[in-house]
């Protein structure tokens, strides 16, 4: 043992202590952290702690109207289902209305009104106070309607229905303004147009996909996005799993095969914009055979008469034999239905191919039948179908603001800058209207060009109703109720609207205070028209009732007899689809399509839906150009070289998808990537197809011919590795999918492969 | 060239009285913290005392933590529903006035959490409520404690829990009540 003088002594105590201290801190650093358990101050009636709440309301991601129910717990929105009860969708939701979550909690919603304070579209905001912006919009429309120029107000909003459109246009019309739009990038003119026009109805009818035995689709994809896609699944799946004899057969129209057509039976290739010529050619054959309902042979053999199979089968593309063989089920098979939509009626002929759609139906006696299409009854609580803004509306309303004719713009919801066309000069007019008011949650192409943007609440933090359009072929409507409080300093719509017409003055007319009251007025007449056994439990209870159910519904049903006018007869006729750019100079016929994630643009913000693989190319984030192999070929192009996409009216830049399921003279890309703002996810991600589209239009409703451009494809030389999750769409004799054909039950190898292309010339 | 290291330990030698000092009192202190720093009954915030409520007064478990018969976690009572009886109740009490300072100022009182499980592990009162096991089953006697701590084994080992939440505790109280699924590991980590 050494001697330990006082200096060694000190260093021991030194080194000691040191070491106790260092163990104690390590102990102290492997403890868990202190949690704390925070009470409420005061509880919350309406959920207790670590229960799960359920709200029924009803999505507005698109404009099928579904019925959900959304999962809260501590008042937080966590998980959003279908709502069983509702007619629409009955239990189901979509990956977009399950994506609404991230609508609410979004990193880049707008939080609190703003001025702009730098030039247009800098980007330069100050924040105010709802007093100060809602005070500012007021004056200025006090000012122009005392001036007897309320009509100088335009109100631009998405599609609304129910009592907020109802609103709006006693709001406008206070105003003395008759510039009230609804404008939505997909929304169905022409189907409106051909059933408003054959049929003489307003509202669309339901088309009954879960009970016919055949459907016909020419072109609509009845299974992503038109109209209904939730319910039109539902019935696809209720048909298919009837037993062999029952089970419904699905055969689709279209030049590039959609997810409608990857599930059909049958798959056949039109030439673009030929699909109303096709389905002429059908009626033509049944007429001839005689195999149809309904009388006057005489007007419908001359009316039909230029539609001879052998013609038919010239211009479409599509063999005679196949004409007639599908006439003949069509007519045979009995319920049949024929439906059309997409691509198909967006063409310069689209009215015209629908009432030929139409004719089919009326022919094979499917109009007013089960597993047919049925006409809806008049929506409840509705006065009238609200406007819906046409490409045309649109560019008259670019050209009134031109004009100087436009003081104040508000916008709600929509995306015309980025939807329309670089064509239509939509950002050029809007310089020139002196006040621009967005009410936008987010900085979308058109809002980052507002002056003024009071930011509204998600669809999951207020009060609203909706009637479903199409309808399921009963009175249907269903109350939207905030399920969470704002979380920022947001306000509904409605409320907006509402506090502007009070301050201006129209208490008379408009008496509500918030939109709650409106609503809940609104469905007080609804409730007071209905049945005496609903009067009999009072008003207060029903309305309870409806907030619990989230939907109401009525067994009111639609007029079944219909008989087309002679003069509607003699007109009928689908003329050549006119394209836009020579054939030499463009030799491919651009088809852009409604992607399943973004559906027009308005999804691609929400990381959930760019991170979702395409379901049939499996591509993930931003955008390709789809081409036949044989196309690819004679081009030389590789999957992922990236193209230019040349029209008349402007190029994108995208790489090639190789897709055996198109025609050879079309190219494919899908609609909603491409943005130039709308937040992080969004933003300087893919190509938007519809920048480059030529203002075409349908004559009769004044609808966009999406499908009417002509396009080349420029190679730029480079090269890059598309992001996807398959590695080739074809089968490759690995035996994966094994496929039988009608007849018989022979079993082929062929996978993939056995898609027929040799319909495609 | 014979190479060695002994002439480099040597040079620390002097120093291996002072390692060896320095790696006790680390084991020392170690030790010290998980002895006597065990954070098994906290300071809270306001000395409230569950042997004067649950015990002396006989105040059902339940009056407070009203959900866990029907919620995955028991509740805590809400500032107001404390102020609701201390309105009236022993109103000059310091820790009372305390309490009252909180509801004045509309804030809630930060609790600290003593029994805390894993966020892997999900377990849920409500079960173990309508399986009618006693709170005090996995508590211990929160009645006779005037500050709430996590039971500890005694010397002898008699009591079924120890001071921290350990697996076995529940696997053996699942074992012995024969409770379906009980030793599924899904049925506590999901």
């Amino acid at each position: 043992m050494p001697n330990i003088d006082r200096r060694e002594f000190l260093k021991l105590v030194g080194a000691g202590g040191v070491g106790a201290g260092a163990g104690f801190m390590l102990k102290e650093s492997k403890k868990d952290p202190t949690e704390y358990l925070i009470p409420y101050v005061v509880a919350p009636e309406d959920f207790s702690s670590g229960i799960a709440t359920w709200y029924n309301s009803v999505c507005s991601m698109c404009s099928a109207g579904c019925g959900i129910s959304v999962r809260t717990r501590e008042g937080r929105a966590k998980k959003i289902e279908g709502n069983p009860s509702h007619p629409v969708n009955q239990g189901r939701l979509c990956g977009m209305g399950q994506a609404g979550l991230q609508v609410l909690y979004n990193p880049d919603r707008i939080t609190e009104p703003l001025l702009r304070t730098g030039e247009r579209g800098a980007m330069s905001f100050e924040q105010i106070t709802w007093e100060d912006g809602l005070g500012q919009l007021a004056e200025r429309l006090e000012l122009l309607r005392a001036a007897r120029r309320g009509n100088n107000v335009c109100l631009l909003s998405e599609g609304t229905n129910g009592h907020l459109a109802q609103l709006f246009e006693s709001f406008m019309r206070q105003l003395g303004s008759n510039r009230l739009h609804h404008y939505d990038f997909d929304h169905p003119h022409t189907l409106y147009a051909a059933n408003q026009g054959f049929f003489g109805q307003d509202h669309l009818p339901y088309y009954d996909l879960q009970n016919t035995r055949l459907l016909l689709s020419f072109g609509a994809d009845y299974l992503t996005n038109w109209i209904s896609p939730l319910h039109h699944s539902l019935g696809f799946g209720a048909s298919r799993q009837r037993q062999e004899e029952e089970r419904g057969r699905f055969v689709q129209i279209e030049p590039r095969m959609s997810i409608s057509g990857a599930a059909a039976d049958e798959w056949v290739a039109a030439s673009p914009g030929t699909e109303g010529i096709l389905a002429l050619g059908m009626a033509n054959h049944m007429v001839s055979q005689g195999v149809y309902q309904g009388a006057d042979r005489a007007a419908w053999s001359a009316a039909l008469s230029d539609y001879s199979p052998s013609m038919v089968a010239e211009q479409t593309g599509v063999s005679e034999s196949t004409i007639t063989r599908l006439a003949d089920d069509f007519a045979g098979t009995q319920p049949s239905l024929a439906i059309g939509g997409g691509a198909a009626a967006n063409h310069s002929n689209g009215v015209d191919m629908l009432v030929a759609v139409n004719v089919l139906n009326y022919l094979a006696g499917n109009v007013g039948r089960e597993g047919g299409l049925l006409f809806n009854p008049q929506p409840a609580g509705t006065v009238s179908r609200p406007h819906q803004a046409s490409y045309r509306s649109m560019l008259e309303l670019a050209e009134a603001a031109q004009q100087g004719e436009i003081d104040v713009l508000i916008i709600n919801g929509t995306n015309p800058v980025f939807t329309l066309p670089a064509a239509a000069e939509f950002r050029e007019a809007l310089d020139a209207i002196p006040l621009v008011v967005s009410l936008s949650s987010f900085f979308d192409e058109t809002t980052v060009l507002a002056d003024l943007i009071l930011p509204s609440n998600s669809y999951l933090e207020s009060w609203g109703d909706n009637f479903p359009e199409a309808g399921v072929g009963f009175r249907v409507g269903a109350v939207s109720q905030p399920v969470v409080s704002p979380l920022y300093n947001t306000r509904a719509t409605g409320d907006i609207i509402l506090s502007l017409a009070q301050r201006i003055g129209m208490s008379s007319t408009i008496p509500w205070t918030s939109m709650e009251e409106c609503i809940k007025d609104g469905w007080r007449r609804i409730y007071e028209q209905g049945d005496p056994q609903t009067l009999a439990q009072g008003f207060e209870e029903f309305w309870i009732s409806l907030l619990k159910a989230g939907v109401w519904g009525e067994t009111t049903t639609g007029t079944t007899s219909f008989e087309p006018d002679q003069n509607i007869i003699a007109d009928i006729g689908v003329a050549a689809p006119e394209f836009s750019g020579s054939e030499q100079d463009y030799p491919f016929i651009l088809h852009p399509y409604l992607s399943p994630n973004f559906h027009d643009g308005r999804g691609a913000n929400l990381p959930w839906m760019q991170e979702r693989p395409d379901p049939m190319t499996s591509v993930v984030y931003g955008s390709w150009v789809e081409l036949n192999p044989t196309t690819a070929e004679e081009l030389g192009l590789i999957e992922g070289d990236l193209v230019d996409i040349e029209s008349p009216h402007g190029q994108v830049l995208a790489p090639v998808f190789i897709y055996p399921a198109i025609m050879p003279n079309v190219i494919a890309m899908p609609i909603g990537q491409g943005h130039s703002e709308y937040g992080r996810y969004a933003k300087d991600r893919g190509a938007n197809p519809l920048e480059i589209l030529s203002p075409q239009m349908e004559p009769i409703t004044g609808n966009l011919a999406t499908s009417a451009t002509r396009v080349r494809l420029v190679a730029t030389g480079r090269h890059i590795d598309l992001v996807k999750t398959s590695g080739t769409s074809r089968d490759l004799g690995r035996n994966i999918v094994q496929t039988t054909g009608d007849e018989g039950h022979e079993v082929s190898d062929a996978g993939l492969n056995s898609i027929p292309i040799t319909e495609l010339t | 060239m014979k190479i060695s290291i002994v002439p480099a330990l040597k040079v620390l030698r002097p120093a291996a009285l002072l390692v060896l000092v320095a790696v006790v009192g680390l084991g020392v202190g170690y030790w010290s913290n998980a002895t006597f720093y065990t954070d098994t009954s906290p300071e809270q915030p306001i000395a409230f005392s569950h042997q004067i409520h649950a015990g002396e007064n006989e105040i059902p478990c339940m009056y407070c933590h009203t959900q866990a018969d029907r919620s995955p976690s028991a509740g805590v009572p809400s500032v107001s529903k404390c102020v609701g009886c201390h309105n009236e109740v022993a109103t000059e009490q310091p820790q009372i006035r305390l309490l009252m300072s909180y509801w004045e100022n509309r804030e809630p009182i930060p609790w600290i959490k003593v029994h805390d499980l894993p966020d892997f592990v999900h377990f849920t009162h409500k079960r173990h409520v309508l399986a009618e096991i006693e709170c005090q089953t996995c508590h211990g006697a929160v009645e006779t404690m005037d500050t709430v701590r996590l039971a500890r084994r005694n010397i002898d080992g008699t009591a079924q829990y120890d001071h921290t939440w350990e697996m076995r505790l529940c696997l053996d109280c699942h074992r012995e009540n024969e409770v379906e699924n009980g030793t599924d590991c899904w049925t506590c980590h999901k």
